[in-house]
C-alpha cells in the first residue's frame, strides 16, 4: 500500500439551493485498499459519490484517479478511460437481457478503440466479443450464475442481480470500485457471496474498493479503512472497530 | 403607428386568451397523467362543431349553441376518458403520446368522414363592435377576455378550495402517495381531462365566430399551438400557462402584422426550441421535472 | 420410439430456407403477378420503409421516440427534387445528395434537442417538422412555396456506357426493391454490431449504460443522424416516383405513418418493419381506403397497439417463423 493513492478526492462541495448536501469533503483510496463510507441518511454520501464519479458536477474541489485529474469528466468518461466503475442502489442490471448479454456489453466499450469501431461486424469485430464472451463466461461461473446465464437478469432474485451487477463491474478490469449500499435488501446467504467476491477481487485481481454500506458487521470485515460523514462534512476517519466504538460516530447515528 | 402596435397587442391579448382556455385544460391533464394530450385541440373542434350543428341544423340560438358544443364535447371526453385516457395512469411517457395521437386521428376523421371536410361558415355570436376606451373592439372578442379571466380565476379557486381541486394538485405532485392516502386517482383523472376537453370546447365555441370558419382539421392546428405553450409555462403550471399563452397570442400578432401573415402559425414552435435551448425546463419553472 | 415421435420427426423439417426463398421470388416476381396498382402499392411502402427503418432504430432499438422523421423525409425530397430539376443529376446523386443533406441537418438538431427529457425532446421534434413545413412553403425563391417542385424528371443512370432511365413502374419497383433490400442489410449489419447491443443498453437502461462507459450521448446523436440519413434517401424516392413535392410532404401525418409501421410491425425487429410498411402502407394503398378511413384505421391501431400488442406484430412473426422452422 506505498506510493501514490488510486483516488485522491480533495475538498469536494455540492450545494442544492441553500443546503450544502457535500461541505469540503476530502477522501483517498490507497492502491488495493478496500475503504468504507458510512454514515446517517441524509449524510452526503450519495452526492458524494455522484460527485466523485461524475454523474454531477461538484461546486468545487478536485478529483484526481491514479494522479491525472478528473474532475469535470463525464460519467462514462471516467468508466472507459479511468477505469473507476462504480454500481448504484436501485439500478442494477439490465432487466430484459440475459446475463451474458448483461456482461458483454460491459466490456465493449473497453475492447473497441473507438465509438466508430463499434459498427465493425467483421473479423476483427466478431474475435473481440468471442474474447468478452469468454471472460464473461469465467465470471459467471466465478459468481455461481452458470445455470441461468442464458435467462433474462430481471427474472433473478435481488441478490442474483447484484451478483451480476458486480461481474459485470469487473468484465473491464477496473482499477478501482465504488460501491453504494451493495449489500441493501438482499439476503444473507447472498451477502457472505457478494463479500467474497469482493475479496476475491480485491486479493486476486487487485481492484481496489470505496463502500458505502449500512450494514456495520459487512464494513467491519472488509473494510481497512472507514471515513465517516454527517451532514454534508467530515466527522472522522480510521480503522473499522475505532469508529465504532467512537462517541461522535455514535451521536450522528442515534441524534440524527 | 403607435396605436396600430396598441391594437395588436389587444388583438394578441384576445388570441392568447383563446390558447390560454385550451392550454390550461391540456396542462392540467399533464399534471396529473404524466402524458401530453396530442388530441386536446380536437376537443376544441368538436365543441365547434357541436355549435356549428346546433345553430345551422337545428336552428338554436348562439346562447343554446355553447351548451350543445360544450355538452357534446363532455360526451366524448367521458367516452374517451373512460376507454383511454384511465388506462394511462402509470404509463410510460411514450404510451401517453401514442395512444392521444390515435385518438387525435380517429376524431378529427370521423368528423371529417360525417361531416365533410370543407370550410363551414358559422353564423352567431356577437360581432357587433362595441368601443372601449377609445378602441373599437367586437363584442365578441371582450366575452372571449372575460371568459378567459373567469376560468382562471375559477380555476384558481377550485384548485384552493374545493375537495376536487385539491385532489386534482394533490395527484399532480405525487402518484404513488395518493393510492397510498385512497385517493382514487383514475377518478381524478377523468373529472380533470373532461374538465379540460370541456375548457377546450368552450374556448372553441366562443372563437367560432370570430374565425367564422369551421372545419375538421382546425383542431391540429390548435393543439400545435397549445403545445409549445404548455411546455414553455412549465409542464402542471397554470398560472405559467397563462402567462406563456398571452406571450404567444402577442408575439404571434406582431409577427402576422410586421413579418407577414404566413410566419404566423411557425412563432409557437420557433420560440419554443429557442427557449429549449436556453432554458429546458420552462420559463416558470426552475428545475428540471419532465 | 413411439409413433407418435415420428411423426413429429416428420414435422420438424426446418422449412424457413424454402419459404425465404418463395418470398425472394414472389419479391421479384411481384410486378408480373399483380396489377400495375399492387405494384404502384408496392413501391409505396418501399418507399415508406426507409425512414421506417430509420426510426426503428431510434425508437426501437435506442429508446427515443421521435417524430422528426417526416421532416429528414421531406428535407430529402426537397433535394433530391431540386438537383433533378436543375442539374439533371442521376439518381443516385440525387440519393446520396438527400441522405447526406438530411444527416447533416440532423446534427444542429439533434445536439440541442437530444439533451431534453422525453416529453420535451418529442415536442422539439414534432417543432422540426411543423417549421420545415413552414421553410418549404415560404422560402420561394428555391422552393416555389405552395406550388412545390413539379415535373421532377424520372431517376436516370449514367454508368460510362451505360446509362438508361428508369420509366416505367415495373422498372422504379425493381429499383426501389434494390434500395429497400440495401437498406434492410444497413439496417441488419448495425444492429448486429457491437453498436447496436450498445443501442439497445442505452434502450434498456440509459444511466447504467453509462456508467459502464458507453458514450451515450454521442450514441444517441448518430443514431439520430443515421435515422435521417434513411429517411433522406427514402425521401429522395418519394419525389422521383410521385414527380411532385410540396410544402405537404413536411407533415405529422407522415411521422404518425412511420410509427405506425415501426410499432406496428414490432419496434426493435427487422423482419417487423418489412412486414408492417407492406401491411400498413402497402395493403391500405392497394386497398383503396379513403384518406380519413385510412387515418381512423391507423388512430385505432395506435391505441390497440399502445395498449393491448406493445409488441406489435413481432412475436406473431417470431412464432410462425420458429414453427416452420420445425420447433413446436
Amino acid at each position: 500500500m506505498t506510493g501514490l493513492p488510486i483516488l485522491e478526492i480533495s475538498k469536494i462541495s455540492k450545494s442544492y439551493g441553500a443546503v450544502k448536501a457535500v461541505n469540503d469533503v476530502s477522501l483517498h483510496v490507497g492502491r488495493g485498499e478496500i475503504a468504507g463510507l458510512i454514515g446517517p441518511n441524509g449524510s452526503g454520501k450519495s452526492t458524494f459519490f455522484d460527485c466523485s464519479t461524475g454523474l454531477q458536477r461538484p461546486d468545487a474541489g478536485t478529483v484526481k484517479l491514479d494522479g491525472q485529474d478528473i474532475t469535470g469528466w463525464s460519467l462514462n468518461r471516467i468508466a472507459r478511460e479511468g477505469r473507476m466503475l462504480r454500481s448504484f442502489q436501485k439500478t442494477v442490471v439490465f432487466k430484459a437481457l440475459d446475463v451474458e448479454e448483461n456482461l458483454v456489453i460491459a466490456g465493449q466499450m473497453f475492447t473497441f478503440p473507438s465509438l466508430f469501431s463499434t459498427f465493425g461486424i467483421g473479423r476483427l469485430s466478431k474475435k473481440r466479443i468471442s474474447g468478452l464472451r469468454d471472460r464473461a463466461r469465467e465470471l459467471i461461473k466465478m459468481a455461481g450464475l452458470w445455470d441461468v446465464r442464458h435467462q433474462p437478469a430481471g427474472n433473478l432474485s435481488g441478490g442474483q442481480q447484484k451478483l451480476i451487477q458486480f461481474a459485470s463491474m469487473l468484465m473491464p478490469e477496473p482499477k478501482i470500485i465504488l460501491l453504494d449500499e451493495p449489500m441493501a435488501g438482499i439476503n444473507p446467504k447472498i451477502i457472505e457471496r457478494v463479500i467474497e467476491t469482493i475479496l476475491y477481487a480485491n486479493k486476486s485481481l487487485g481492484v481496489s474498493f470505496l463502500v458505502i454500506e449500512h450494514n456495520i458487521d459487512v464494513v467491519t470485515s472488509i473494510c481497512q479503512r472507514v471515513v465517516v460523514l454527517d451532514q454534508g462534512k467530515k466527522l472522522v476517519e480510521g480503522l473499522p472497530h475505532d469508529i465504532i466504538a467512537d462517541e461522535r460516530v455514535r451521536e450522528a447515528y442515534l441524534g440524527g | 403607428m403607435f396605436s396600430t402596435v396598441i391594437e395588436q397587442i389587444v388583438n394578441g391579448i384576445v388570441t392568447g386568451s383563446v390558447y390560454a382556455i385550451v392550454a390550461v385544460g391540456m396542462t392540467m391533464i399533464f399534471g396529473v397523467l404524466r402524458a401530453i394530450n396530442f388530441a386536446h385541440g380536437e376537443y376544441y373542434m368538436l365543441g365547434t362543431f357541436g355549435a356549428w350543428f346546433a345553430v345551422d341544423y337545428l336552428g338554436l340560438s348562439y346562447e343554446a349553441s355553447i351548451i350543445v358544443g360544450v355538452l357534446s364535447t363532455i360526451i366524448v371526453a367521458y367516452v374517451v376518458g373512460r376507454l383511454v385516457m384511465q388506462r394511462m395512469v402509470g404509463a410510460p411517457a411514450e404510451a401517453g403520446v401514442l395512444a392521444t395521437l390515435g385518438i387525435a386521428l380517429v376524431l378529427q376523421n370521423t368528423v371529417i368522414l360525417v361531416f365533410g371536410g370543407g370550410y363551414k361558415f358559422f353564423s352567431g355570436g356577437y360581432i357587433e363592435p362595441l368601443s372601449v376606451l377609445g378602441f373599437s373592439l367586437a363584442a365578441q372578442r371582450i366575452l372571449i377576455l372575460v371568459v378567459c379571466l373567469l376560468v382562471f380565476i375559477g380555476l384558481e379557486l377550485m384548485v384552493t378550495y374545493s375537495r376536487m381541486g385539491k385532489s386534482m394538485r394533490a395527484v399532480s405532485q405525487n402518484v404513488e402517495c395518493c393510492e397510498v392516502v385512497g385517493i382514487d386517482v383514475p377518478k381524478v383523472v377523468l373529472h380533470t381531462f373532461i374538465l379540460g376537453a370541456a375548457l377546450a370546447a368552450l374556448s372553441g365555441v366562443l372563437t367560432a365566430p370570430v374565425n367564422v370558419s369551421v372545419y375538421g382539421g382546425m383542431g391540429e392546428l390548435i393543439t400545435f399551438k397549445t403545445l409549445p405553450i404548455i411546455i414553455m409555462g412549465g409542464l402542471g403550471n397554470v398560472r405559467g400557462t397563462f402567462f406563456a399563452a398571452m406571450i404567444l397570442g402577442i408575439a404571434e400578432s406582431l409577427v402576422a402584422t410586421y413579418v407577414g401573415l404566413q410566419f404566423r402559425d411557425t412563432v409557437g414552435f420557433a420560440t419554443l426550441i429557442l427557449m429549449l435551448m436556453w432554458r429546458p425546463y420552462g420559463l416558470f419553472s426552475t428545475q428540471a421535472r419532465f | 420410439m413411439s409413433l407418435a415421435d415420428t411423426a413429429q420427426q416428420i414435422r420438424r423439417r426446418d422449412l424457413r430456407l424454402p419459404l425465404a426463398a418463395i418470398l425472394v421470388v414472389v419479391a421479384l416476381a411481384a410486378p408480373f403477378i399483380g396489377s400495375r396498382y399492387v405494384t404502384h402499392s408496392l413501391i409505396i411502402a418501399l418507399i415508406f420503409m426507409l425512414p421506417a427503418h430509420g426510426l426503428n432504430l431510434l425508437v426501437g432499438y435506442t429508446g427515443l421516440l421521435s417524430l422528426a422523421q417526416a421532416a429528414f423525409f421531406g428535407i430529402g425530397a426537397y433535394a433530391a427534387g431540386l438537383l433533378a430539376v436543375h442539374y439533371g443529376t442521376p439518381f443516385y446523386v440525387n440519393a446520396t445528395a438527400a441522405g447526406l443533406l438530411a444527416g447533416a441537418c440532423a446534427l444542429p438538431l439533434g445536439i440541442p434537442a437530444l439533451r431534453l427529457r422525453a416529453t420535451s425532446f418529442v415536442m422539439c421534434t414534432l417543432g422540426f417538422v411543423i417549421i420545415g413545413q413552414a421553410i418549404a412553403k415560404n422560402w420561394i425563391s428555391v422552393t416555389r412555396g405552395d406550388m412545390g417542385l413539379s415535373a421532377i424528371p424520372k431517376p436516370h443512370f449514367a454508368l460510362g456506357p451505360l446509362s438508361f432511365t428508369v420509366s416505367g413502374t415495373t422498372s422504379f419497383y425493381y429499383m426501389a426493391l434494390a434500395i429497400g433490400a440495401l437498406a434492410t442489410l444497413a439496417v441488419w449489419m448495425i444492429v448486429r454490431s457491437p453498436a447496436g447491443r450498445n443501442m439497445i443498453a442505452i434502450r434498456e437502461n440509459e444511466t447504467l449504460a453509462e456508467s459502464l462507459g458507453v458514450p451515450t450521448w454521442r450514441y444517441k446523436l448518430l443514431v439520430f443522424i443515421i435515422s435521417a440519413v434513411f429517411a433522406g434517401v427514402g425521401g429522395s424516392l418519394y419525389a422521383h416516383y410521385l414527380t411532385v413535392v410540396s410544402p405537404l410532404t413536411f407533415q405529422m401525418y407522415y411521422s404518425t405513418t412511420m410509427l405506425i409501421i415501426v410499432l406496428g410491425g414490432g419496434a426493435g425487429t427487422i423482419s417487423g418493419v418489412v412486414f408492417g410498411s407492406l401491411l400498413f402502407v402497402g395493403l391500405t394503398e392497394a386497398l383503396r381506403i379513403t384518406p380519413e378511413l385510412r387515418m381512423i384505421a391507423y388512430g385505432l391501431c395506435l391505441l390497440v397497439l399502445v395498449f393491448w400488442f406493445k409488441k406489435g406484430f413481432a412475436p406473431v412473426l417470431n412464432r410462425f417463423w420458429d414453427m416452420i422452422g420445425g420447433a413446436k
